[in-house]
């Protein structure tokens, strides 16, 4: 019996490289399809979309242009660094010089094929991450350098091992416990650990005015999506899963690029506001969407399904690290010196965050300081709290927002579901019942 | 007569130049990270002049020192006002030194260490040489009196827009920010220990300013040369004034400027503890290189320290004065998302603003410059009340951004 292994054993099993471009090539296709079925149903319920939508319909497509701008980007010589949290500082990648690309794993079909590796209670993101990793589906994931993924949950820190098999993966540490200094202390060491990473594999220092231009740059994506943000408080002019599809972009979207376009649909969208020509009728029920994060493109099912029920209901924010949530927290910058952008990112990145991975003293009382600001400020009607059955950290954290959210009288309802097409009729009944108790009760509001 | 007319159109076109100025830049500084900041400069500046007020009205006709002007405060000399004698110029509570030429007002850390000597009786004092129509408590009472007034009124907002010595530390960190390089930090238990030092800080020397003061009091006399009426005893009378950084700064300044007279300001020796002179000691100016030092190494270092500012926190922070005070800090707690912005841009690293949930959330080391609430990037999170009013609100400072 053998008591020592030689060499590295990885955790999925060899597969010929033929059978792996097979199911590759039929996934791509099916998500080729999913992609383009996704927009056609966005354009069927809001017919009238503004002319900017066109070009996030082009970047959502993970097999289009961008990443013929990436690979032509590539082979000029810049560095891909592919990230899979939103803890990632994507301001130190840019610093460098390099394309920061967010890979978190949106195929349900993945998701099937990493059922194959870990067992079916692991979050399906994960799940799917397994499943992309293994042929290779993720062009973005393909094209990258290397790999932040920052432990912020089970799922994260085994699959960085999973991912490391094959790639260059560094992995960075968030505290558990959010504003402590000694967690503050380790998360900026993480901080400047990466950066390191990241100069060594760019072989461009990092130096204070190129992290200043950086931040700046984020600043100004930040001041575009707070802009889409403030619109979307008034009457319903832009449909949510679209103002969705822009937030999601720019996960890998050239950022100077993506603000500019995402000014230019907010340009339009204020021209309509003056127009009064609302997106659907301003009585539909206002949903706020909280939870995990729901992934481009597969993961879809939900904002479809609440935008296209009857009664129909609208999604007025969200609170969504694939939504919202993304870029909304600007890096604060007092000098612009190097240790005090750092610690701004750093700052930027655990405190700002409302990500149920954290507790502090006073549990994750952010995140629902968070809720209830966003309840008041979008006149939000209803709560879909969303779950991906597998994160513990969203589904324990249901208790007390509920409890919370029964006393100030805002309606909310908790969904479970998987990386699955099969659950959709029943999805469909789910929603549509809670849609009609809205409709409900915003008729009985009284007006004032 | 035409002298005065003239003094009165210097002052008119310095507050015009002033109001101007401040105008400028609420109208030409888009940015709006810097708004607040650069006005706050400004204002600063403004207000040193306005403090040492005497160097540019001139001389009321009183001869005094050999400075060029003297402070419209000496032409109170011997004067009564409402029946209460004040040769040493009202106090505010803000660094108006006592010991330059041409100061408005006094710091009342002066008054009360002095005042606290003969307050037994009224009779001829020292210094001046003044008969004070007060007894020493009456003068206590009134110089107290003021600076409640002034903590109730402005709070420590004075510490972060008009004390010069504030400016000095702000300029301290701007030469530093010259020279491209960082600021440390102090960790979290030693800045609320020299927070709460400061206390100590006045108790001790107080209760040194009696230990000097003896002869006066009961007769015997504990340090030689503390009779009244002699320098030593001027001198030891306000011990704290011995060690405090901002006399020498404000002495030397205008010993530069050509408002003091440098050879008496070096040539008036008395003994001990003041080597180098009466105005500026050999204890001054190495308190003064610390702090300077302190502050081109941290943020407003001297005021986390500063008894001046540990006065004003005693009479504005603590109800009942809390309840009444007219300048504070409120937090809506459901807008903050506890980013910490607001904690690591602040000059003092006061936490509370981070830490406590909502409501009020002055503390008794805030500085209220305002930083916190510029570079809070959520709206109405943070704000600025006086008197209850909102005037001063956090906004998404991004949509400045070009």
């Amino acid at each position: 019996m053998a008591t020592k292994f030689e060499g590295n054993v990885k955790a999925i099993p060899e597969m010929p490289p033929k059978e792996i471009e097979e199911i590759r090539s039929s996934m791509e296709s099916v998500s080729r399809k999913v992609i383009a079925e996704n927009i056609e149903r966005m354009k069927k319920t809001w017919p009238n979309r503004p002319k900017t939508m066109q070009y996030f319909d082009e970047i959502s497509n993970f097999f289009g242009q961008r990443l013929e701008d990436i690979r032509a980007q590539k082979e000029a010589g810049k560095k891909i660094v592919a990230y899979s949290c939103m803890f990632a500082p994507i301001e130190l990648i840019l610093a460098a010089g390099a394309i920061p690309v967010r890979i978190d794993s949106g195929w349900y079909d993945a998701a099937k094929l990493g059922d194959k590796i870990v067992p079916v209670e692991v979050c399906p993101v994960i799940r799917s991450a397994i499943g992309t990793q293994m042929v290779n589906l993720s062009p973005y994931l393909e094209l990258s350098d290397a790999v932040i993924i920052p432990l912020t949950c089970d799922g994260r820190t085994k699959l960085s091992e999973i991912l490391r098999d094959d790639r260059t993966v560094w992995t960075m540490c968030p505290p558990r416990i959010k504003d402590s200094p000694e967690s503050r202390k380790l998360w900026v060491e993480e901080v400047k650990a990466v950066k390191k990473k990241i100069e060594d594999l760019t072989g461009t220092e990092i130096t204070g005015k190129r992290l200043r231009s950086a931040i700046e740059l984020t600043q100004k994506a930040t001041k575009a999506i707070r802009r889409l943000q403030e619109i979307r408080k008034g009457n319903p002019v832009i449909m949510g899963r679209d103002a969705m599809l822009v937030n999601q972009t720019s996960m890998w979207d050239d950022l100077k690029k993506w603000m500019q376009k995402t000014e230019e649909l907010c340009d339009e969208l204020e021209n309509r506001i003056e127009q009064k020509n609302w997106a659907c009728s301003p009585d539909t029920p206002r949903v706020m969407v909280t939870g995990t994060p729901m992934i481009w493109p597969d993961n879809w099912k939900i904002p479809n399904l609440i935008e296209e029920s009857n009664p129909q209901g609208v999604i007025v924010v969200d609170e969504l690290c694939s939504g919202d949530r993304l870029l909304y927290d600007p890096v604060g910058v007092d000098e612009w010196t190097m240790s005090d952008m750092i610690d701004a990112v750093a700052d930027r990145y655990t405190l700002a965050s409302t990500c149920p991975c954290f507790t502090s003293e006073h549990g994750n009382e952010d995140r629902i300081n968070w809720l209830l600001d966003r309840i008041k400020e979008y006149r939000v009607d209803g709560v879909i709290y969303y779950v991906l059955r597998g994160c513990i950290l969203y589904a324990m954290e249901y208790a007390r927002i509920k409890r919370i959210l029964d006393r100030m009288n805002v309606p909310i309802y908790y969904l479970d579901t998987e990386y699955t097409r099969e659950d959709v009729g029943q999805m469909k009944t789910r929603v549509e019942a809670f849609l009609e108790m809205l409709e409900t009760r915003v008729a009985l509001k009284p007006v004032n | 007569m035409t002298e005065i007319i003239a003094e009165m159109l210097r002052v008119a076109i310095i507050a015009g130049v002033i109001f101007a100025g401040i105008l400028a830049i609420l109208i030409w500084v888009k940015d709006q990270t810097k708004k607040i900041s650069y006005l706050r400069l400004f204002i600063q500046i403004a207000a040193v002049p306005v403090i040492f007020l005497g160097l540019i009205i001139g001389p009321f006709g009183l001869s005094q020192f050999p400075p060029v002007g003297n402070a419209p405060r000496d032409a109170l000399v011997g004067t009564e006002i409402l029946g209460a004698s004040f040769p040493d110029g009202l106090s505010v509570p803000l660094l108006a030194c006592y010991y330059p030429s041409g100061r408005t007002v006094t710091c009342p850390i002066w008054q009360i260490q002095t005042y606290i000597f003969p307050f037994w009786s009224t009779g001829l004092g020292f210094g001046w040489g003044v008969y004070y129509a007060n007894t020493g408590l009456e003068r206590l009472a009134i110089v107290f009196g003021l600076v409640i007034v002034m903590s109730i009124v402005l709070g420590r907002f004075f510490c972060g827009w008009i004390c010069p010595f504030g400016l000095y530390m702000d300029l301290m960190i701007r030469l530093r920010k010259t020279f491209k390089k960082g600021y440390w930090k102090l960790s979290e238990r030693v800045n609320i220990g020299l927070r709460q030092l400061r206390y100590v800080i006045i108790a001790a020397f107080l209760i040194l300013s009696f230990v000097f003061g003896t002869q006066a009091i009961i007769g015997l006399q504990l340090v030689p040369g503390t009779q009244s009426g002699e320098y030593v005893y001027d001198y030891y009378s306000a011990p704290f004034c011995q060690i405090c950084p901002m006399k020498p700064l404000s002495v030397l300044t205008e010993s530069a400027l050509g408002f003091m007279d440098p050879t008496s300001v070096f040539s008036q020796n008395t003994g001990l503890l003041s080597e180098a002179g009466y105005y500026v000691t050999s204890l001054n100016v190495s308190v003064l290189a610390l702090v300077t030092i302190g502050a081109l190494a941290f943020r407003r270092f001297w005021c986390r320290i500063c008894p001046l500012g540990g006065l004003i926190s005693i009479f504005n922070r603590f109800p009942p004065f809390k309840w009444v005070s007219g300048v504070r800090l409120n937090k809506i707690e459901e807008k903050c998302t506890k980013c910490g912005i607001c904690k690591r841009v602040c000059p003092p690293q006061v936490t509370e603003v981070y830490e406590e949930k909502g409501g009020d959330v002055t503390s008794p080391a805030c500085i209220l410059c305002f930083r916190c609430v510029e570079m809070c990037p959520y709206e109405d999170c943070l704000e600025i009340r006086v008197a209850g009013k909102p005037i001063y609100n956090s906004r998404n400072w991004l949509e400045g951004l070009k």
